[in-house]
């Protein structure tokens, strides 16, 4: 059961975006608080991954209408790099290969732009390593990645571990992830949520993007909102992701949006 | 007539001192005879069709000056180094400490005075290019630059530092000319650097001789001013199962072409040629590479990368060319272009001729811009925008730089890129 407090970290209120001049997303609502995490599921092309990169920034969509505030300050206006210092993070469906940068590298680059942006001083190489050490071994990540090029000829599984290591060293309040579990085996599975898991906390917030029920065994919602055709079709606790389960998608089209329901 | 060419015509006419033996006097005259012939190529020209050279040959180039005391003070690498300064050895600045033994360096002038018989059958007669303007006036108007010679089963561990610095009050040119010859076995690394200050041509040719089993990597680094023109030529010739590993890194001038001419004569003989430009403004930084594949069984692997902001230009020209007969020829050629503004443009062009029937020969290339996704993918953990493109086109240029060998010159060439970067001083230093 979820506690409710005052402000809810994310407010999504009639949000319609566009790509190419289409638009994919027809007016979401959505309230996530501290504490919480909630689950988007979804058919493929429903729009959820277009809500998660439109909450990131990413810049080929464009909203049109309705307003995202994240703590109280609008999402929408932000720079990505802006809503990552503020403690947004997405993990990526499709992790980028970036040849050329070194995985570590890259990740202290990070870090301290973060703690540059809130005025924090910033890690050296050996603190960095310390701690980096301490979060791949969390993950589960093979240390011989560490040094390797940005995800370059990392296989499926250890893509998705390398976007739960940054998880764990960036420390964000609000992390959405798309798809984490696409492509992976059952123990890269249960590696990948243990180390989301061992991230929640009162003060953090998950939005979790997934096609199937399977990852929400292990990564618990509080909520569930299942995307039909850009909008939210229903929303509900967690057994709504079994109903799911049974039933499949394809229900959705017929029943009328069940968005307003009381909360469980 | 240009002023450019008027101005070479008459130092032609001066010619150089007398006293020098008749093999060098005999090579001033074909290059004075060659350049009065073909004079400064235009656009015409197959091998200048992408670069102008109409600023050069607008300008009076006189003959560079004296270095006057007290002038640029430059930062020196570690000996064993030696220091050209405006057409002269700088006796105070050269350095030759830590040279091995078997290993000797000096000034090819001095050379030429001391013992002319060990460079007559090398100077002018590795490779050559016909008609080549650049090359003449080099042959008939240099003073000076490196002789240097690594003995047969020397390992010459430290790189030697070949310094060529530039100061001109006045427009000026300069035809440094050096002659490296590595024996039997031998191996070694030579660094040339180029830098200087003020409207000025350096036109440097540097010859190499590779004997059998010869190893040598030769990087070049061209940091010339801003306003300068610089035109580089090196030729290598190898022989039997030798190995040569040359790269050019062009950062500065005006007006840069480097051109590569390796010949490969002895079987089993191998050349990596490597380039790195890094562009801005209205630079035109050009290259011109060709591999003469003359005997069976020898490998030449091409590798260029560019990056280009403003309207700046980058050229690679690569030729192979497999003589009949040279079988079992193994030759590649990639050249790949950043371009970081709308207005930046790469010219990449592959010819490959090939006279033999049982030969691997493959050439490729890219033309970019930073991607999207990697840039969004950056953004999106918090790094901001301009050290986010600073990042990935540093990583597109550190490939490069990381085939540099030796670590203290890898050092020097990574800081010499960065600081050509858009953002390069937001990287901080690998951990």
């Amino acid at each position: 059961m979820s506690r409710r407090p005052g402000t809810p970290m994310l407010e999504i209120k009639g949000l319609k975006a566009e790509v190419a001049g289409r638009e994919i997303l027809h007016g979401i609502d959505l309230d996530l608080g501290a504490g919480e995490v909630h689950a988007v599921m979804g058919p493929n092309g429903s729009g959820k991954s277009t809500l998660a990169g439109v909450l990131a920034g990413r810049e080929t969509y464009r909203v049109t209408a309705g307003s995202v505030a994240y703590l109280g300050e609008d999402l929408l206006t932000l720079a990505p790099e802006k809503r990552a210092a503020k403690g947004l993070f997405l993990a990526f469906q499709y992790p980028v290969e970036i040849p050329g940068v070194g995985n570590l590298y890259f990740l202290r680059t990070a870090l301290n732009a973060l703690r540059r942006s809130r005025g924090e001083e910033e890690l050296d190489a050996m603190d960095f390593l310390t701690l980096a050490r301490e979060k791949m071994k969390l993950v589960g990540m093979d240390p011989a990645l560490a040094h390797r090029s940005l995800n370059e000829g990392f296989s499926g599984g250890e893509k998705k571990r390398n976007e739960v290591l940054q998880m764990a060293v960036l420390e964000p309040r609000l992390a959405i992830l798309d798809e984490i579990d696409s492509g992976l085996d059952i123990d890269a599975l249960r590696a990948v949520a243990d180390g989301v898991n061992a991230l929640r906390g009162p003060d953090r917030a998950l939005l979790v993007v997934t096609h199937y029920q399977r990852l929400l065994d292990y990564i618990r919602p509080d909520r569930v909102h299942v995307m039909a055709g850009g909008r939210i079709a229903a929303s509900g606790g967690p057994e709504l992701a079994h109903e799911l389960e049974k039933k499949g998608y394809g229900w959705l089209q017929a029943e009328p949006p069940r968005a307003a329901e009381a909360r469980p | 007539m240009t002023p450019a060419e008027q101005a070479f015509a008459e130092q032609l006419a001066d010619g150089r001192p007398g006293g020098e033996p008749a093999f060098v006097r005999a090579l001033r005259e074909a290059g004075r005879e060659t350049f009065l012939r073909v004079m400064l190529p235009t656009q015409k020209h197959e091998d200048w069709r992408f670069t102008s050279l109409a600023a050069l040959s607008a300008r009076r180039l006189g003959e560079v000056a004296p270095p006057p005391a007290g002038a640029l003070q430059p930062e020196l690498p570690p000996p064993p180094r030696l220091v050209f300064w405006n057409g002269h050895v700088d006796v105070r600045r050269t350095d030759l400490s830590g040279l091995p033994q078997g290993v000797r360096a000096g000034s090819l002038a001095a050379a030429l005075r001391e013992r002319p018989g060990a460079i007559e059958p090398l100077l002018g007669r590795l490779v050559g290019a016909r008609d080549h303007a650049f090359g003449a006036l080099n042959d008939a108007l240099f003073r000076d630059g490196a002789f240097l010679e690594l003995g047969d089963g020397t390992d010459c561990e430290r790189p030697i530092h070949l310094v060529f610095v530039t100061t001109a009050a006045e427009p000026a040119a300069w035809h440094p000319r050096s002659l490296l010859v590595v024996g039997q076995g031998a191996r070694g690394t030579v660094v040339e650097s180029y830098r200087g200050q003020g409207l000025y041509l350096v036109n440097a040719v540097t010859e190499v001789a590779l004997a059998e089993g010869a190893s040598l990597e030769h990087d070049r680094i061209q940091e010339d001013d801003p306003g300068a023109f610089h035109m580089g030529r090196v030729e290598v010739a190898q022989s039997a199962a030798s190995r040569w590993k040359g790269q050019s890194v062009a950062l500065g001038a005006a007006l840069a072409r480097v051109e590569v001419r390796v010949l490969l004569r002895g079987e089993e003989a191998a050349c990596d040629v490597h380039g790195l430009y890094v562009g801005a403004g209205r630079q035109v930084l050009d290259h011109l590479v060709h591999v003469d594949h003359a005997s069976p069984r020898c490998a030449s692997r091409e590798i260029f990368k560019g990056i280009l902001d403003g309207a700046s230009r980058g050229v690679f020209a690569g030729r192979v060319h497999v003589r009949p007969g040279a079988q079992k020829t193994d030759a590649s050629q990639v050249s790949s272009n950043l371009l970081l503004s709308d207005d930046a443009v790469a010219d990449s062009r592959p010819q490959l001729e090939i006279l033999a029937d049982d030969v691997k020969c493959s050439h490729g290339g890219t033309v970019g811009q930073l991607g999207e996704e990697q840039l969004f993918y950056l953004r999106s953990r918090g790094i901001p925008e301009a050290l986010a493109r600073a990042l990935l086109t540093w990583a597109f240029a550190s490939e490069m730089v990381e085939r540099v060998g030796p670590a203290e010159v890898r050092r020097r060439v990574r800081d010499a890129v960065r600081a050509r970067l858009p953002g390069g001083e937001l990287l901080m230093e690998a951990a």
